[in-house]
């Protein structure tokens, strides 16, 4: 009897051997590249961290939501590149741009010199193909009325409306090749294992499950600046791994949030390691539900807002990698857009517990017996801030806030919850305040857009995916209508100040700071990446600007 | 770009706390010394005495007195450690010294003040879980053992059918329904917890539902749950006892890494949004060990102190493990229950 | 025969419960995967792309019974869908490509925890109040008390980081193409080490205490006395009549703990970036991606079923009282 067990216990044991065995073949797929991990200088591979992606599943499809890392950076090309920093766009595909006088049509004049990977000219016939495949597949431009090809260099896009936002957008789609994807069956379902595409590093060299290599694109036509081998990704299921990743010195180049960076990361080698955190990421807001009492006041959106100290909200909650934002709202990466006469003259921005304690008992929220203010009608008020859990950055940034709350006497409780319940909330205006980011953009026109155009507020009980506090204001749609319609920038500028003095007088949400673009690099095998003295591109690896930094950087000599 | 730790960016997950103990396993408690097998019928003479008897076993004594020391510290917190403990201050990620005994957190917390606090909701957490897991467990177990048949048929059913349960997203759509706070991870700590615990009790109850005594009492037309909760149940007070430290265990452990995962209420402080917030600064990282050891060692400590207890509960009950060499006694029950190892596997991975 | 039909049963309604909470679960779940993707892309998206995204993932619109009929009837085709999170890659796909190294992470510490924890056990028991005996338990008792996390990242920044013995993550080096060899192998084996150390510390005390304690229940059974009256050795005592018998409830545990391997390793797979398929767990319940889920749960019940089952039926033939009761 004894015997019997402890055969079976075996083959049950040497079954599931053999079936982890066979997975096991399953996954090695594609080889060739051998180089050695952490080999020296010579031939070595950019080394890049992704800490969302525990495993990494072989997709470079661009239109795909899920496509892999580097797909839109390394392998596919734009016709230009927005470089926030400077606030220029750099051209790639496309030498020059122009928009006609009446703002219908954009046209856009290709580098003659670009090609595929596969050795075959990119032309204007890609470039219209890929907006109709886009926009079958994906949806969105439905501001563009038609893509033609004027000439194997020249695409002519037909805008439906004048809309001076479409330049960005269309010049920032990336392009793929008409010969390759016309045979495909199922764009949408695509996972174009070896892809075809016009950037540095088109080549899956290596793919398992835990990292890729991209190497060199035999046929790159900017040849010039493929300096590097190749890209090397790392999987990691989150930060805390792949922080190791980069503070053991393993990783040339990463983005992911670091946590005491001085500490942790340069102090290990402050000669090589640095990072820049330039605040041109979006505005992080503090949204308070416009359509709930006491929020639809704007003395009382203004004195919570005044009693938020926005330098310990970003000392505290993002490690003061952040900037706090001034009542315009815009980021860092507005600049050239902000109007220095609203800026200059911020009040409800500026953390001052005594003219936020006035302006709530101005409202009619006097405090109660027991210090806490109470409501209108005497019912007691308790502030929810909702974030989700996962973000421990914003979860300390609503910690802060509550305590700031609580110095006024306005009672405040954070409410993290996992992000499918937050977003939900937010969605279906249940919501009653809430940590939250906004849209970006090249130009302000997006962001003041999903803030308080009437247009994004949806009705009650109608599910909404911008403009969450539902705040419309008729003179911004105006505004709005203003810039999109002309072109020129004097009068864009015009319309640009006109929202910011809306913006700063309706207050239509708290802004908090400015979210940074992290970056961090790690330079003793690699040399050349952008910094604050040379802004060429951000050091945000899964941005547009990504293949500037591809194609600059050079193997330490 | 969004948030820089976006929602699926989070660090780990809970499946682990809440992965379903095996069929047949004791409620997932790392540290049960010993299984249902081994506590075999004890005579009802030991009512009473088992607190007495537990105070004979220095195991036991000593798990009583870090147990002691754990709940005046808690107790005594807002006194040893008076303010808000979450205050944020400027000193950040100090080294222990004489202001700061054991530093401050990279928020410029007390890593002391949080420590004696987080024992508060940590300790009542657990308890509480503990207290409520065990009370079902012994409705369910002696309800199926007692009446038998079609009613035993069904609660089995169900027992096993939570056993088998993934845990973690029975925990995540409880947790996203429910309002943040420590009701909720009780709730759903007891959700996903009592099964193996009314599993190991139903065994026991089904092996004295067997014996002589109960017969008699039916026979003399005794009402149900009197024979259930006044004849049978004092007889298997050990196991009760048991399994109540076990699951103590197990809701100390799981709220820990519940809370870890950031799944938990983080603004409340425990031992392991503590740890949350550690790992979340880097406190590793950048050497502030000081962040990260006090509350994980505090909650092996406790776990350990239960551990002990259950210990003394077994050598006081089962005569055959406190004797020195093979020592007579009375037969284990006839079925051989298997013991938690599974459980155990699974709970601390 | 009617114990195992029974059985049987039971394992066919269990299955039935856990498939249509499977089911249930996402759906009782607010908020959608587009949504969550909004979450993570910072809202970059118009409302016409999200309503695209929605249509080309598929999400259900008809009835909640047809939806359950069909997702009923595609797990008896064996099918599992597309995931979403990692659209459009099978369901099957991204399973298959990850349970290997999960696999072989669960069944080395399993194994070496059973294997150390039972015989240590067996001869704990076997010397009674021996060195063993009085010092081991509560020493590993003690271990398995700290949360596995902690102790997991404890022991890869003083072994990995700190004293650099061990790798601090994957399957293997990066770099090194995948292939049956010996020093692949032995590259595989280096980066198992402390993921699978760990899960070893905290578990093998379970295994030893209960081997020790079935052991010392079955030394008091007469025949143990019988054997001692018969002038047999000591060594074949313990090994032939003692541990025999005892290692009963070990075995089952083992049974059972094999169909937990698929789901279990989730910390350590997320502690030492393991490449597995626990972490994809918890990644597609975050991300809302109810087909990877429903197909991970789906891969980890149909484990768990049939290790239970497998139990089930070793233990018909190693005990002869369940056939009659």
């Amino acid at each position: 009897m004894a015997r019997s067990a402890v055969s079976r216990r075996a083959a049950l044991a040497l079954a599931v051997t053999t079936a982890a065995s066979v997975a096991l073949g399953a996954c090695t797929s594609g080889n060739a590249s051998g180089t050695a991990a952490g080999a020296a200088t010579k031939g070595a591979l950019l080394t890049i961290p992704r800490e969302d992606m525990g495993t990494f599943t072989r997709n470079f499809n661009p239109f795909s939501p899920n496509a892999l890392p580097m797909t839109q950076q390394a392998i596919y090309e734009r016709m230009f590149i927005y470089n926030p920093v400077k606030g220029e766009a750099v051209p790639w595909l496309a030498q020059t741009w122009e928009t006609s006088k009446d703002g219908r049509t954009v046209t856009f004049h290709l580098n003659p010199a670009a090609r595929w990977s596969d050795g075959k000219p990119l032309t204007a016939e890609d470039v219209a193909y890929t907006f109709s495949l886009q926009k079958k597949v994906m949806g969105g431009f439905d501001y563009l009325a038609s893509a033609k090809a004027a000439d194997a260099q020249t695409v002519q896009f037909t805008l439906s409306k004048p809309f001076s936002p479409a330049l960005y957008e269309l010049g920032q789609q990336v392009i793929v090749p008409k010969h390759v994807w016309e045979k495909v069956k199922d764009p949408a379902k695509e996972t174009n294992p070896t892809p075809v595409g016009s950037g540095p590093y088109t080549t899956v060299a290596a793919f398992t499950p835990q990292s890729f290599d991209l190497t060199k694109n035999p046929n790159y036509w900017q040849a010039g600046k493929q300096n590097i081998p190749g890209i090397r990704m790392l999987a990691f299921a989150g930060n805390d791994p792949a922080n190791l990743a980069t503070t053991n010195g393993e990783t040339d180049w990463a983005d992911q949030f670091v946590p005491n960076i001085e500490k942790t990361f340069v102090a290990k080698d402050p000669a090589h390691r640095h990072y820049w955190f330039p605040p041109v990421g979006s505005t992080i807001h503090w949204q308070l539900n416009t359509t709930k009492a006491p929020y639809d006041d704007v003395r009382v959106r203004k004195a919570l807002s005044t009693a938020v100290n926005r330098d310990q909200v970003v000392k505290v909650g993002m490690s003061g990698y952040a900037q706090p934002a001034d009542c315009t709202g815009l980021s860092g990466g507005y600049n050239t857009w902000r109007d220095e006469s609203v800026a200059g003259a911020c009040s409800w921005t500026k953390f001052d517990v005594a003219a936020a304690n006035a302006a709530l008992d101005a409202a009619g929220l006097p405090k109660g017996g027991d210090g806490f203010r109470t409501l209108t009608d005497g019912k007691p008020w308790e502030v929810r801030i909702s974030v989700g859990s996962a973000s421990s950055d914003w979860l300390s940034v609503a910690n802060v806030i509550a305590q700031n709350l609580a110095a006024v006497g306005v009672k405040a409780r954070v409410d993290s919850k996992d992000w499918a319940v937050v977003v939900a909330g937010y969605e279906d205006g249940s919501f009653d305040t809430g940590i939250v980011w906004s849209n970006g953009g090249p130009t302000p026109y997006q962001y003041y857009r999903g803030v308080m155009s009437t247009e994004t507020v949806k009705k009650a009980g109608e599910k909404a995916t911008e403009n969450y506090h539902r705040f419309g204001d008729a003179a911004a749609d105006k505004a709005l209508a203003a810039f999109a319609a002309t072109s020129d920038e004097s009068a864009q500028k015009q319309a640009a100040s006109q929202l910011q003095r809306i913006y700063d007088e309706t207050a239509p949400v708290v802004p908090l700071f400015s979210g940074p673009e992290w970056g961090l690099y790690n330079d003793v095998r690699f040399t050349g990446f952008p910094t604050q003295d040379n802004p060429y591109a951000t050091l945000l690896t899964r941005g547009n600007t990504a293949v500037l930094v591809l194609t600059t950087v050079k193997p330490r000599a | 770009m969004p948030s820089v730790t976006d929602p699926a960016l989070a660090p780990a997950s809970a499946s682990a706390l809440t992965a379903p103990a095996a069929p047949g396993a004791g409620p997932p408690a790392p540290s049960r010394t010993s299984s249902v097998a081994q506590r075999s019928w004890v005579p009802a003479v030991a009512r009473g005495g088992l607190l007495g008897s537990l105070l004979r076993s220095p195991k036991a004594v000593v798990g009583l007195a870090l147990l002691a020391v754990f709940a005046i510290l808690a107790l005594l917190a807002p006194v040893l450690a008076p303010g808000d403990p979450s205050t944020i201050g400027d000193l950040a990620s100090e080294a222990p010294s004489a202001s700061h005994w054991l530093g401050t957190t990279a928020k410029g917390q007390d890593v002391l003040a949080l420590t004696l606090w987080g024992a508060r909701s940590s300790l009542a957490v657990g308890f509480v879980v503990g207290t409520a897991a065990t009370l079902i467990g012994v409705v369910v177990g002696l309800a199926g053992a007692y009446f038998g048949s079609v009613v035993d048929d069904v609660l089995s059913l169900v027992t096993n059918v939570f056993l088998l349960l993934p845990g973690l997203p029975l925990l995540v759509v409880l947790a996203a329904f429910l309002p943040p706070g420590a009701a909720t991870v009780v709730l759903v700590l007891v959700v996903t917890g009592w099964a193996g615990s009314a599993r190991v009790l139903r065994a026991q109850a089904l092996s004295i539902r067997g014996k002589d005594f109960v017969a008699a009492a039916i026979v003399s037309g005794e009402r149900a749950w009197r024979i259930m909760f006044r004849e049978i149940l004092p007889n298997m007070a050990s196991v009760v006892m048991g399994t109540f430290l076990a699951c103590v265990i197990f809701g100390i452990g799981a709220q820990a890494g519940l809370e870890f995962l950031g799944l938990g209420d983080s603004s409340v402080v425990s031992w392991g949004t503590n740890l949350y917030w550690a790992s979340n600064d880097g406190a590793l990282m950048s050497g502030a060990w000081w962040a990260f050891v006090p509350s994980g060692l505090s909650i092996a400590l406790v776990a350990f102190a239960l551990a002990l207890v259950n210990y003394g509960v077994d050598e006081v009950t089962n005569p055959r493990l406190r004797g020195r060499r093979r020592r007579k006694a009375s037969r284990a029950t006839s079925r051989p229950v298997a013991t938690p190892q599974a459980a155990v596997t699974e709970v601390t991975r | 025969m009617r114990f195992v039909l029974r059985r049987l049963g039971f394992y066919a309604i269990a299955f039935w419960v856990s498939i249509t909470l499977n089911f249930m679960l996402p759906r009782l779940m607010p908020g959608d995967p587009v949504s969550r993707m909004l979450t993570q892309s910072g809202a970059r998206l118009e409302p016409d792309q999200v309503e695209q995204l929605r249509r080309l993932f598929g999400l259900d619109e008809r009835p909640v019974v047809e939806q359950y009929l069909s997702y009923v009837a595609s797990i008896f085709r064996g099918e599992m869908g597309v995931s979403i999170s990692r659209f459009p890659t099978p369901v099957s796909e991204v399973i298959s490509s990850q349970i290997g190294w999960t696999m072989l992470l669960g069944l080395t510490a399993l194994v070496v925890a059973a294997v150390i924890g039972t015989v240590l056990g067996a001869l704990a028991a076997w010397r009674r109040g021996g060195f063993l005996d009085s010092a081991l338990p509560p020493v590993l008792v003690f271990v398995g008390s700290f949360p596995y996390f902690w102790l997991a990242m404890g022991a890869l920044y003083l072994f990995g980081v700190t004293l650099g013995w061990f790798p601090l993550r994957h399957a293997f080096d990066v770099g090194v193409v995948p292939e049956w060899s010996a020093p692949f192998a032995a590259n595989v084996a280096t980066h198992l080490v402390l993921p699978a150390l760990t899960i070893v510390l905290v578990s093998v005390g379970g295994w030893m205490l209960g081997m020790r304690n079935a052991m010392i229940a079955t030394a008091s059974e007469d025949y143990i006395t019988m054997a001692e009256a018969k002038g047999l050795r000591r060594g074949r005592i313990m090994v032939r009549y003692a541990a025999r018998n005892a290692l009963l409830p070990s075995v089952t545990s083992f049974g059972m703990s094999l169909g937990f391997i698929v789901g279990g390793a989730l910390l350590t797979e997320v502690v030492f970036a393991y490449p597995g398929v626990g972490y994809q767990l918890l990644a597609s319940v975050q991300a809302l991606d109810f087909p990877l889920m429903q197909g991970i749960f789906l891969t980890i019940t149909a484990a768990v079923l049939i290790a239970n089952f497998l139990v089930d039926l070793v233990y018909v033939r190693l005990d002869p009282r369940v056939r009659v009761s």
